[in-house]
Formats: C-alpha cells, structure tokens, sequence
C-alpha cells in the first residue's frame, strides 16, 4: 500500500520490551480520512465510510454489534427528550415499585420515576461526559506529547518526570480526592476526566512523536527553513493524529466507566441527573431489596455500553492500525 | 544488575517528591475548607480562627509543606487526622492487612482463572473452548465491578434469603470466619478483572508457541502438557505479571468501592471517609503511602524479569 502522508510510511516500532513503560503497540498509521482520497482513485462505487462498515462486518462482526449498541445509545441520548414520555425527575407516588407495566416497561423507582427514562437520560449524561473528557483529553494529550516528544531534551525529562509522578497515583484515588475538593457537577468530571486522560496518553503520543521526529523528512522541513512551530504543527502533527483516534476510540469505556463509578460513589455527576453509576450507588440499597430491577438495569445498560465502546475501539483499532491486523 | 538497582532506587526519588508536591498542592489551592466544616458541623473551637491556628492552617504553605514532608522524611511521622486527632500511620496500618488480604485474594481469583482459561484457549485455537473463554474474557471486561457487587449483595438476598457476612473478623482472630467475610467480595472484584488476564495470557501464549525452542521441544517427542506448562508458560507469563503491576493501582483504586458496598474496615473506606470530611492530612499521607508503594511495587516487577527471563540483563 503506498502511503500518502508526506512520505512517511507506516513505521514499526517492535513490541516493546521495557516493562516500566506501557507499551500500547501503537504505531503511526494511515489515517482514516486518507482513505477518502484514495477510495476515490481505487473504486468509485463506495463512499470510504461505507467501505470501513463493509470492511468492519465481514471482519469484526463483534465490532459491528458494538457499533450498532453505540449507535442506539447515540440515538437515545441525542432524542431522550422526544423518545421518553416522561421527564427524569417526574415522579408519581401513586406509581410507585412498578416492576413493569404497559406505561412503564422497566417498572419505576422509590418515587414513581420511570427507569427507562431515566436509563435513556442517562445514556445522555454518560456520553456527554465521555465525549466532552475524550475531547479534551485528547487535545490536552496531544498538546503535552508533541510538544515534549518534539522539543526532547530537558524540558521532556522534566515533563516526563511529572506524567510519573501523576501515573503513580492509583487514578481513582486521585480523581476522588480532587472531585471531592471541587464538588460534583457535570463540568467538573468532565474536565477532571479529560485532564487525567491526557496526562495519561500524553506518553503515547509522545512516543510516536519522538520517532516521527526521527524521518528525514521532518529534517529537510527544518532544512527548508520550517520554523520549530510549523514543524511541528504541520510535519509531526498530521502524524500523530491516527494514534490519537485509535487512543481515543479505545479510551472512551474506561471514560464511561470511570465517570459511573465516581457518581456511585457520590463524587461524580450529582442528582437530580439521572446517571448509571448514581443509579447504582449504595444510597438507594434499602430500596433495591424491594425492587432489585432497580440494580438490574443500571448495570445492564453500563455493561453494554462499556461493551460496545470496548467491541467497536478494538475493531477500530484493528482497521485504522495495519500494523496490528489479525493480530 | 546492582547499578540498575541503585539507579531505579535513585529515580524514585524525584518521582515521589513530585507526588508529594502535587498531592499537597491538590489540597490547599483547591476550594473547599476544612475548618470552616469542622466549625458548623461540631463544636471543635470556639472560633473559626482559634481552630485555623490550633490546626496550623494559619501558617505559610510552604511550611505547612515542609512541616509535613519533614515529619514523614525525619521521624516517620505522617501527621494525625484532623477530626480524630489519631495519627495516620497507626490507623493505616491497623487497616492495611484488610486491603491487602483483599487485594491478594482478588490477584490470586483473576489470576488462576485467567491464567487457567488463557491456557486453555491457546492450547485449543479456534476450538469451541477458546470461543467460550474469549467470550467470558469480553464478559468480564463489560461488567462493572461495583455494578457485579451490588448484584451480588441485593440478588440472592432476596432470591436465597443469603447476605453476605457484614461483621468483619480479623484474620489472626479467626481465620475460618475471615475468609468467609473476604471471599465473596474477592471473587466479584477477582472474577471482572481476570477478562484482562486471560486475553494478555492467551496472546502472549500463543505468541510463546509459535517459537522455534517450542518446535524443538515438538519434535524432540515432549508431550503437550510438559511443553505447554513448563517450556512455554514461563516465557507466556512474563506479559501476566507486567499486567497485574500495571493494574495495582486499579485493585487499590477499586477497594474503596468494593471496601465501602461489602463495608470492610480496610484502607479505602479510611481514604472515602476521610475525603467526605476533608480531612487533608489523611487525604495526603494516604495517597502518598500508596503511591509509593506503587513506585516500589513497580520496581520489584521490573527487577522480576531478569528471574523470569534470563535473557532480560540490566
């Protein structure tokens, strides 16, 4: 396969074995958007988003049913508001311990509040919040990992000593500690999600910077007169990217799940909002004894979805990563 | 070997200046005040400057910092809480042995099942076993733990008239009754992290076997079972451990969780309860006691590998 990002072929960089390092065996690859340039030239028939599904269901038929499950909740969250006859914090004390009935088809809580509504609503909150740390995680680990993969030298070791000492933090310590200090909200996980997640991946990034640096052609950018910032920005950058989305895409469950098990501990996403992980918690045990479907379905729906974001960004992974196909 | 030692020795250092650094800066510049709780809440001082003082919260940061981090390096002194007035290290130690018992056992289940299923699904490629494995691993993978243990601790209570042992009795007390307490939440957290296990150990096996000291071994008339258990488990293992140092820091995250549903007095639910009353010096100390037990953990894994692989020289 030829390669098209400004001559720098699909670098192997080996199974690392240096066991302080995690060693995510990624390498940069294509990246997917070139697949429109090329698709275009090799086989008009398909559009490339068309031809990645194909690819994906004969190959990954697991990757398909966890994109289909990611699809569903996307479409949950994006129309919670028009699917759901009911509001998340309606309740109705009439109706309540409601195992399931034709009004309400996964039985209602302690206050008459229908779950799958509050399911559907919670699907909003989870992707929400992972969607808003995976962005901002992703920028912030690109930003730290080019720019200290690309300068090297002191200001890496410097920076590289920092990501140790925060990875040396059992992460959920961590994000309690801090969550408790700056009090639940939506903002505040998000955001504390997405810095833990760049400090995080910044090290991935920043490998695959340092060997990009390493191509000739980075070197006669510079020789052309490319300034330390253009090089960066137009020469290693686009070369990054394609690890940054495989990062991402297989980022996104641990996200969610985190983002659930703070809420279950109270210190993540606070009520009124209906959340998976908040639904979960302890705080409502004496009623799940009564009606354990209240326990049953929070945790159905967080299993799926961690299911299908796990599925669809090992396929993915599998596909945008050529290095790593039937591996 | 004894250079790299001291050298990994000297790196850690730094690593953990910075985690006591960052830890206390955490602390103090964020919002949220412990002195004004401690005042509404209970009468601890007349005034909210008295306790401010009585506290030492009036002092400069940094030798607040330094009052701490001097303690800890000079006299092994980790402060005391500030609610209980009871010094840290002898809560935490009193409670250590639960968490870690907790965290051993959790090892021990993830690691034999995935260890075993792993087996089993390399030595068996594509047969109906393997599927069956890396069906479960996928499985495991999915279900949240602490949705597992709620499940756990609501289902068969309702179902079986059967609770989980909510009265926690030392080990050295009586170990019958201790074990009865500890098994049930080591094999919900065990069973959700034995998925990673089993995949990284049927990878890495079926990596090992495709070898050519494996052919050697095969033609040379070995049995599978010799070939599988002792030529290729070892080199196949190696992955295994790396993973369970790098997932340490999960088993001791995933204690507060499990440690406040199945409500064992262990280290998690000290770090929870002390978070929820902002008492900064238990905060602090007890993420600085675990993370450098991390570091060190860390280390003994990588100085293991040599054991593992003699091939591996520092």
């Amino acid at each position: 396969m030829r390669s098209w990002t400004r001559g720098f072929g699909t670098e192997s960089e080996g199974a690392s074995t240096a066991p302080s390092e995690a060693s995510p065996k990624i390498a940069a690859a294509e990246p997917p958007l070139g697949a429109r340039r090329l698709g275009a030239r090799r086989r008009a028939t398909r559009p490339w988003w068309v031809e990645v599904w194909v690819r994906m269901l004969a190959g990954k038929p697991l990757g398909a049913v966890g994109g289909a499950i990611v699809l569903v909740m996307l479409l949950a969250a994006v129309l919670a508001d028009w699917i759901t006859p009911y509001g998340f914090a309606q309740t109705s004390l009439r109706e309540r311990f409601i195992v399931v009935s034709r009004a309400h088809w996964l039985g209602t809580d302690e206050l008459g509040r229908d779950l799958l509504t509050r399911l559907v609503y919670g699907a909003r909150i989870s992707l929400y919040v992972g969607f808003g740390a995976i962005a901002i995680g992703s920028v912030l680990a690109t930003a730290i990992g080019v720019v200290s993969g690309y300068l090297g030298g002191r200001f890496d070791l410097l920076v590289q000593r920092a990501v140790d000492a925060w990875m040396a933090f059992p992460p959920l310590l961590l994000l309690l500690s801090i969550m408790s200090l700056l009090g639940p909200s939506v903002w505040n996980i998000t955001i504390v999600l997405g810095v833990a997640f760049g400090i995080q991946n910044s090290r991935v990034v920043r490998g695959v910077a340092l060997l990009v640096k390493e191509h000739t052609f980075v070197e006669s950018a510079r020789a052309l007169g490319a300034g330390h910032l253009r090089t960066a920005l137009t020469h290693i950058l686009p070369n990054v990217v394609p690890t940054i989305i495989v990062v991402a895409t297989t980022g996104l469950s641990t996200v969610i799940l985190t983002e659930a098990s703070l809420s279950f501990l109270g210190l993540g996403v606070p009520p009124p909002y209906p959340t998976w992980g908040g639904m979960l918690s302890l705080a409502g045990l004496d009623h799940m004894y009564r009606a354990p479907w209240l326990a049953i379905w929070p945790a159905v729906a967080l299993s799926l979805a961690v299911f299908g974001f796990n599925m669809l960004g090992d396929a993915l992974r599998d596909l945008l990563d050529p290095r790593l196909k039937g591996g | 070997m004894k250079r790299y030692v001291a050298r990994r020795l000297l790196l850690t250092v730094p690593t953990l200046f910075l985690v006591s650094v960052m830890v206390f800066a955490l602390m103090r510049f964020m919002p949220g005040d412990v002195a004004t709780r401690m005042v509404e809440g209970h009468a601890y001082a007349p005034t909210l400057q008295a306790l401010r003082h009585d506290l030492g919260l009036d002092r400069p940061v940094h030798v607040q910092y330094l009052d701490w981090i001097g303690g800890i390096v000079l006299r092994g002194d980790f402060g005391s809480s500030y609610w209980t007035r009871q010094p840290i290290l002898d809560e935490f130690s009193r409670r250590f042995p639960v968490t870690l018992e907790l965290a051993l056992l959790t090892i021990l289940v993830s690691v034999v099942l995935g260890v075993v299923i792993g087996i089993v699904s390399a030595a068996r490629q594509d047969s109906a076993s393997d599927y069956l494995g890396r069906v479960l691993a996928i499985l495991a993978l999915s279900v949240p733990y602490f949705g597992l243990a709620v499940l756990v601790v609501v289902l068969p209570s309702i179902y079986f008239k059967w609770t989980p042992v909510w009265t926690y009795t030392a080990f050295t007390v009586d170990p019958v009754e201790n074990l009865k307490i500890m098994l049930v939440p080591a094999l919900v957290f065990g069973v959700t992290r034995a998925g990673p296990v089993m995949r990284i150990m049927r990878s890495a096996l079926l990596d090992v076997l495709r070898q050519d000291y494996i052919r050697t071994a095969w033609s040379k008339g070995l049995a599978e079972r010799p070939i599988i258990l002792r030529h290729a488990l070892k080199n196949a293992m190696i992955p295994v451990i790396s993973l369970i140092g790098l997932q340490m820091p999960l088993y001791i995250g995933g204690s507060v969780i499990i440690e406040s549903i199945f409500r064992l007095p262990g280290v998690g639910l000290f770090f929870f309860e002390a978070l929820t009353r902002l008492d900064y010096p238990v905060v602090q100390s007890v993420n600085l006691i675990i993370a450098a037990m991390v570091v060190g953990l860390n280390l003994l894994i990588d100085l293991s590998y040599a054991f593992l692989d003699p091939r591996i020289r520092y």
